[in-house]
């Protein structure tokens, strides 16, 4: 029987409960005394649920597609911190609106850009002009 | 002192006071919608301009700043489940679900009135209590400070929901955000704890990626999913409707407001707690408020109460924070600390002089935390129907500015891209967690009191051995905390006989 998405959740947390018990045993007794007292009552929580969900009836059905439109969200957020990390947020802001906008929500191109630019345009005048804040350029920055 | 409490009134209003006042709330307006740039970020930002001002200048601009980022942070939370402030978490938990059933206008009513009534309690309170303070502040050392903590994290059952399940996965949750606050250098020993090799975990995780992550990428994930308006199918007529509903909700349920507003008071006045602390504890108070089990159930579905509670003790807590940072020079938070270099520029000393020679100007604070929160509610009430409207545009519209602004506050906060990761990480966390229906607000609070719990307790262990558990106030404090945790369930038993 393939295990459900609740028992691989708990499992999850009984493995870091347990990584974290563990870690802590090889430390000094004053670093170690408050992830024991924390990470031991997680490990028994977390496999007592496990157990629970082992017993529980299965939950019903998702609706179709939802599980795999959530993937492909998070694949945008990964690929907007993809952007940010090798072009900076200056460059990434615009593009990502751009991008998101006409190939995820099948905007027009007009729309696409105004908004486009009206992100970056608020971005701008508010992180850069008005409050002065510093942005890490981007990797692609190093290169040229 | 009635006196001076005019004259502060008559500098705040004087013409240079009240423009830079209506400057720094119009940047703490911005501020506050925006997560990660928080409050004590701003004023550390601005900090160079008060050179040439005039203490109630300085002070006007700098406490309007601080005071309206308060309240806007509500906006963001409720209309898009983005904590605007890392202090506007808890109004999350119900004021986006109220937006989701097209109630926005009314849950915005709700946060922006009872955070009025909370700054003028927290305000009025500032100006009662700095000459009777001095002793409840030195009563209250590490020992004292240990068992609030402890109290606060208590509060799990509360926020834990209905249920032995749901208990037993609230205090999973609780203990799994205790033992996220023990990432990074342990402050006794020096040693590193689950820093996996990465110089970038030596300080811990920060709140704000953590936050913003467990609560906001979930709502995203939903709206893209359910592929409809924040409001969903919510008639346009039900959403600008609701402001009036929503301010007399702040006053059907007034005691309610007092009391939170009481609790961000005394959260505020003590050292180190913090705003979020204040509006965890708050949100908890209003949960344990509920008549019965079946009331209870209502929080975190969009129960207006769980709007009023965060609301007001966010706001009041500004006024309780300010107590100690004048009268004794001892900041209860990072914006007071950055606060406290502001009273050093203008060459005045926090303590005595404050409370007799520089009364005028201590009043004058009490009058900018007043006016500032008046002015903004004013402004955010004649706008909320259609602020109120941005729950109707279409997500596929909307959905990348999220993102964008999630990210951005993200990486505001300290700076460093690894923060984005984080987001990401806890953002898929967070997904999972609703969606196998565990609850998000005891791994916060747990988050939030876990670091602070851990070194008031080595303080205490170190100052006074095993001593201080038979301290009276220590005593009394677990007590409460016994009662705290006992009570959600003495009331489920009482309601069961019934």
């Amino acid at each position: 029987m393939r295990p459900s998405g609740p028992v691989l959740f708990g499992a999850g947390l009984a493995v870091v409960a347990a990584y974290a018990v563990y870690a802590a045993l090889g430390w000094p007794a004053k670093a170690a005394l408050f992830p024991l007292v924390m990470g031991i009552p997680l490990l028994v929580l977390a496999v007592a649920q496990v157990l629970l969900e082992l017993r529980a009836a299965p939950a019903p059905a998702e609706p179709a597609g939802a599980g795999s439109r959530a993937l492909a969200v998070f694949a945008w957020m990964v690929g907007f911190v993809a952007l940010v990390l090798f072009g900076g947020f200056a460059a990434a802001v615009p593009i990502f609106v751009f991008l998101y906008l006409r190939l995820d929500s099948r905007e027009g191109w007009l729309l696409s850009g105004v908004l486009a630019a009206a992100a970056w345009g608020f971005f701008h005048l508010v992180f850069q002009r008005l409050l002065h804040f510093p942005f890490e350029a981007g990797l692609m920055a190093d290169w040229f | 002192m009635f006196e001076a409490l005019i004259q502060g009134l008559a500098l705040v209003l004087q013409w240079n006071a009240f423009s830079l006042m209506l400057v720094g709330m119009a940047l703490g307006f911005v501020v506050g919608l925006l997560p990660g740039i928080g409050g004590a970020a701003t004023l550390a930002l601005m900090l160079p301009f008060v050179f040439k001002m005039t203490p109630v200048e300085a002070f006007a601009f700098l406490l309007g700043m601080h005071s309206v980022a308060a309240t806007t942070g509500d906006i963001t939370s409720i209309l898009f489940g983005v904590p605007g402030e890392g202090l506007s978490a808890a109004t999350v938990v119900d004021g986006h679900p109220m937006a989701k059933n097209g109630e926005a206008a009314r849950a915005l009513g709700a946060a922006l009135m009872s955070s009025l009534v909370g700054a003028v309690i927290g305000a009025a309170a500032l100006a009662v209590s700095i000459p009777i303070v001095r002793p409840l502040v030195l009563t209250f050392g590490s020992p004292e400070l240990f068992m609030i903590t402890v109290m606060g994290i208590a509060c799990i059952t509360s926020l834990s929901g209905q249920g032995a399940r749901a208990q037993l996965k609230g205090f999973a949750m609780g203990f799994l955000g205790l033992l996220l606050a023990t990432i990074g250098q342990e402050r006794q020993s020096g040693t590193l704890r689950f820093d996996f090799g990465l110089i970038y975990l030596w300080e811990g995780l920060d709140l704000i990626p953590v936050l913003v992550g467990i609560f906001a990428i979930p709502e995203i994930i939903d709206l893209a999913v359910r592929r409809t308006a924040i409001a969903g199918d919510a008639p346009a007529a039900k959403l600008g409707a609701g402001v009036w509903e929503g301010i007399r909700d702040t006053f059907r349920h007034f005691w309610l407001v007092v009391r939170c507003s009481i609790v961000g008071v005394l959260v505020g006045i003590l050292p180190g707690a913090g705003g979020g602390v204040a509006q965890w504890m708050a949100y908890a108070h209003a949960v344990q408020s509920a008549k019965d089990a079946k009331d209870r159930s209502r929080f975190g579905a969009g129960d207006v109460r769980g709007v009023l509670g965060p609301g007001a003790a966010n706001n009041s807590k500004e006024g309780g924070d300010l107590i100690p940072t004048i009268a004794f020079g001892v900041p209860g938070s990072g914006a007071m600390a950055i606060l406290l270099g502001a009273f050093l520029i203008m060459g005045l000393h926090p303590g005595p002089d404050m409370l007799t020679k520089h009364l005028a100007v201590t009043y004058s604070m009490v009058w900018t935390l007043v006016i500032a929160n008046v002015i903004t509610v004013l402004v955010c009430l004649a706008t909320l129907p259609w602020l109120s409207m941005v729950t109707r545009i279409r997500g596929g519209l909307i959905l990348p500015f999220l993102l964008l602004l999630v990210f951005v506050g993200s990486y505001t906060a300290n700076r460093q891209i690894a923060d984005l990761v984080v987001t990401l990480g806890f953002g898929a966390v967070g997904f999972l967690m609703v969606r196998y229906g565990w609850p998000r607000a005891p791994l916060v609070l747990g988050f939030v009191l876990g670091k602070l719990a851990e070194t008031y307790l080595f303080i205490s262990m170190a100052r006074y051995g095993y001593s201080w558990l038979g301290q009276p106030l220590v005593l009394f404090l677990m007590a409460l905390t016994v009662f705290v945790i006992v009570f959600p369930y003495f009331q489920d038993r009482r309601t069961h006989a019934a």
